[in-house]
């Protein structure tokens, strides 16, 4: 059996629209996958489920073995850490300080330890020095920061980005990447929401939503390469590859300047 | 005319009473018409401030901006006299967050909101609406919806309708693609241009990439810890200059144009701005 499993999921805010439909899906233990679709596909809707801030109409999640329900809720919570897509919603400390430690004072973890954990995260994301700034008196980049430190400090089995690299600059961009992929390297598990395709392509799998339904599940491989799966999908190609498959359709270029650009779109 | 900012500080006042200084001595003048302006720079480095100061949101601590016929300084919010509320109506500010411009009941409350607030009737506000909604890629159902049960993406895009429906003179938009899927990303970024190009209008965009600051930008402004280091074209700033230190990145389209050219010896005539204009060198090299 998978890490986690999802089973025939659906969901609806009201009577009128259903944001999930019938959705199953599963990621292993120590896999990396990515959720892609269309703004209102259902992708945070899908991670809230995951946690339990949602009740699903009807379907079953499994995570680690544990059916989830209000009895198992605690145990799902420990192995599942979300960054949200607004970092707002994540804020409940008065000090960036007392933000990260929320999470771990749920974990029991031991004041000491805690102390090193928030040294060493508020480092890796650079808001060391800000650890006595107020959330709400940061920028926007900063705000995303202090959420992923928060959620990183946890160091859950699963950790998923719900479009954790939209507001930071290029280089947080590749730091944030790094760390997610020496975190995957160690073993845990990712599941990152984007909108970047350059973010997919790091990913073992992507799974593309359209309209609350699983349009796709694939190898990263086979759906980045498939323009007519990405068009249905509202997404893009990533740009070497547009590249590679105009050239190909045009008989231009050879085989060793194709394998070239699919070299070039695997950098990110 | 034009937006003059004369050796602007701000600071923000912490609940700890310490002050920051989030813009350090900012001299900037920035046209009422004509300009495409990118404004980059790394986390923190106060885009959001300055963007602020151009609808008079924020008000110097130091040093004035001068637009409209207005002087704004610190003692402006004092002055009963001075009347800003013109200015947020010639300034459209779309912000980084659409959470802090969402309020009302329905999506068409909010949308008619600002043009109402300036004068606007009610039957002209509403047909603005209808073609604002369709602007950012979104149909009129979401009309009737709540603004607060939308997703992450539709948010933004009512809260940057909401902004076209004040047919504003100048746009500045903080951050406006971030969340936006690939599609929608592009398609906006083109309303942006189109307005820009067909109404003469000023548009300043914020934002992290690189692509779009290299395909849209006439002139880009790159801050670092509140002041504005570079100000100057898109295409001296990326080949140029070591934009590392900045925090910032070369746009993908010329790291594959240079990739190409340092493995295959393709040279391509001229610095293609976008995959389409990549995509016809490139047709050309190899033909
Ligand atoms: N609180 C809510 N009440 C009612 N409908 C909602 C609510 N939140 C989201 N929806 C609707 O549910 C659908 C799925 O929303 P969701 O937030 O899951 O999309 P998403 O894929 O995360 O989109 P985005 O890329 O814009 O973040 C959308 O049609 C949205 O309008
Ligand atoms: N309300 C506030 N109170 C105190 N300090 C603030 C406040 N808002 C912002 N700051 C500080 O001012 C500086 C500039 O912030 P600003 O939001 O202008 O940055 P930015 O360039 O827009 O960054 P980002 O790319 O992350 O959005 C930051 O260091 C931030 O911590
Ligand atoms: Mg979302
Ligand atoms: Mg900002």
């Amino acid at each position: 059996m998978a890490y986690i499993e999802i089973e025939n999921l659906s969901f609806a805010y009201d009577n009128k629209t259903t944001a999930l439909q019938d959705v199953s899906l599963s990621v292993e233990q120590g896999e990396w996958v990515s959720i892609l679709g269309h703004n209102g596909s259902g992708k945070s809707t899908l991670s809230k489920l995951l946690v339990g801030l949602l009740r699903p109409k009807s379907g079953s999640i499994r995570v680690d073995g544990f059916e989830l329900s209000e009895d198992t809720l605690a145990d799902i919570r420990r192995r599942i850490g979300i960054v949200f897509q607004n970092p707002d919603n994540q804020f409940v400390g008065v000090t960036v300080r007392d933000d990260i430690a929320f999470g771990l004072e749920n974990l029991c973890i031991p004041r000491e330890e805690m102390i090193e954990r928030i040294e060493e995260y508020s480092k890796k994301v650079d808001m060391f020095d800000y650890l006595n700034k107020e959330p709400q008196q940061l920028s926007g980049g900063q705000k995303q920061r202090v959420a992923i430190a928060g959620v990183l400090a946890m160091r859950t089995d699963v950790i998923l980005f719900d479009e954790a690299t939209s507001m930071l600059d290029p280089e947080g961009r590749s730091r944030l990447l790094q760390d997610m992929k020496r975190l995957n390297e160690e073993g845990g598990t990712i599941i990152t929401i984007t909108h970047d395709m350059r973010d997919a392509v790091h990913s073992d799998r992507i799974v593309l939503l359209k309209n609350g339904g699983v349009l796709a599940d694939d190898s990263a491989r086979n759906i980045l390469g498939d323009k007519e799966l990405l068009e249905q999908a509202s997404l893009e190609l990533l740009l070497p590859l547009e590249l590679m498959h105009t050239l190909q359709a045009e008989g231009l270029g050879d085989d060793t300047l194709r394998e070239y650009l699919w070299q070039l779109s695997l950098n990110g | 005319m034009a937006i003059e900012f004369e050796r602007v500080n701000y600071e923000y006042q912490a609940f700890d009473g310490k002050a920051y200084l989030a813009l350090a001595d900012v001299n900037l003048s920035i046209n009422l018409e004509g300009e495409f302006i990118a404004l980059v720079g790394e986390t923190g480095s106060g885009k959001s401030t300055l963007a602020q100061h151009m609808n008079a949101l924020l008000t110097p601590t130091q040093g004035r901006v001068r637009m409209f016929g207005l002087t704004i300084s610190r003692d402006t919010t004092r002055d009963k006299h001075v009347k800003l509320n013109p200015i947020r109506q010639k300034v459209g500010l779309v912000f980084q967050f659409p959470e802090y411009q969402l309020f009302e009941e329905t999506v068409l409350k909010d949308i008619t909101f600002g043009p109402r607030n300036y004068g606007v009737s009610e039957e002209e506000a509403t047909a603005r609406a209808k073609k604002a909604i369709h602007t950012v890629g979104l149909d009129s159902s979401y009309l009737e919806r709540s603004p607060f049960s939308l997703s992450g993406g539709e948010k933004k895009r009512v809260s940057i309708a909401g902004i076209l429906a004040m047919e504003p003179s100048v746009l500045v938009l903080d951050e406006p693609t971030s969340g936006l899927d690939p599609l929608g990303r592009k398609a906006l970024l083109e309303v942006f241009k189109n307005i820009h190009e067909q109404e003469g209008k000023s548009v300043m965009l914020i934002t992290h990439d690189m692509d779009a600051v290299y395909e849209y930008a006439k002139r880009v402004l790159v801050m670092r810890e509140g002041n504005v280091v570079y100000d100057g074209a898109p295409s001296q700033l990326f080949t140029r200059r070591n934009i590392r230190v900045w925090n910032l990145d070369v746009p993908d389209v010329l790291k594959v144009t240079f990739a190409l050219k340092d493995r295959f010896n393709l040279e391509v005539p001229g610095l293609p701005r976008n995959r389409r204009e990549l995509l016809e060198a490139m047709r050309e090299v190899l033909a």
